[in-house]
């Protein structure tokens, strides 16, 4: 099963490649450079789902002190931080061509920071406290409080003067993009969200073997 | 504009570097864990043996 989804997340990524450098066009103001977005805005999308899944699992744990739940958002939060890092550092390089700066304290850039140190300090809470399911409930407690700066994240540009551009596809009235480059990111949608869920399959599968390990 | 196709390689590179290192890094660990465990399981295979004998 998860050899299956590791090939189909693997040939996820290949096709997501392909459209975004071989079918999607060139776009007529960025050039090539705009290539980015099918890797960072995915990467992005990723993080949202990362640590909205830690919120729900979180609640789980509390309510029904459930391990499996505990596990699923503490593998959930390291790979949503992986791609939160990786959203960071893929907006930076994009910033730069098109914005002559690699990096400014604008409110989306800001805000996502934020949201990056805050779970970065969620993981490190589960490092420090050495009774397993005291760290569990405190992270539990953390993952859903942190969890409301996602929407801050999301709705920053509209709330604020940024130099961000506002969402692209998640947003009132009709879409502005072309086709083709909307069918080229939903390819690499869903090829990082089949890499989402087999990253955290394998993450909550070792959390596992370390629990039996240590126990 | 310029195509400056340096910072596509540079975005596309690095998250080629990071990923494939997070799934090494899952993949190690996920092979210690395993080893360790069938370690285990045949060490409490053998201290049984010893504990009852055969004939």
């Amino acid at each position: 099963m998860r050899s299956l989804l590791g090939g189909v997340t693997l040939a996820g990524l290949v096709a997501g490649l392909v459209m975004g450098f071989a079918i999607a066009p060139r776009e007529a103001t960025q050039g090539n450079v705009q290539r980015i977005m099918y890797l960072h805005v995915p990467s992005v999308w990723v993080a949202y789902l990362a640590f909205a899944v830690v919120l729900v699992a979180s609640i789980v744990y509390l309510v029904r002190r459930a391990e499996a739940a505990d596990r699923l958002a503490h593998a959930s939060a390291e790979v949503g931080v992986l791609f939160t890092g990786l959203t960071i550092a893929t907006g930076s390089i994009w910033g730069k061509p098109t914005w002559g700066t690699w990096w400014t304290w604008d409110a989306r850039l800001t805000t996502v920071s934020i949201l990056f140190v805050m779970y970065l300090g969620y993981l490190l809470l589960r490092g420090m406290i050495e009774d397993r399911e005291r760290g569990a409930r405190f992270a539990a407690v953390l993952g859903i409080v942190a969890a409301f700066n996602i929407p801050l994240v999301h709705f920053s540009v509209y709330w604020w003067r940024t130099l961000h551009q506002p969402p692209s596809l998640v947003k009132p009235g009709p879409g502005t993009m072309p086709g083709i480059i909307v069918t080229a990111l939903l390819v690499n949608f869903a090829a990082f969200t089949l890499l989402y869920a087999y990253f955290v399959t394998r993450r909550a599968r070792v959390l596992r073997l370390e629990a039996e390990a240590e126990a | 504009m310029a195509d400056n196709w340096s910072f596509v390689f540079a975005a596309y590179g690095l998250a080629v570097v990071v990923l494939t290192a997070y799934w090494r890094f899952l993949v190690r660990r996920e092979r210690e864990l395993s080893e360790g465990s069938q370690v285990l399981r045949e060490g409490s295979g053998m201290s049984e043996q010893a504990r009852h004998p055969s004939p």
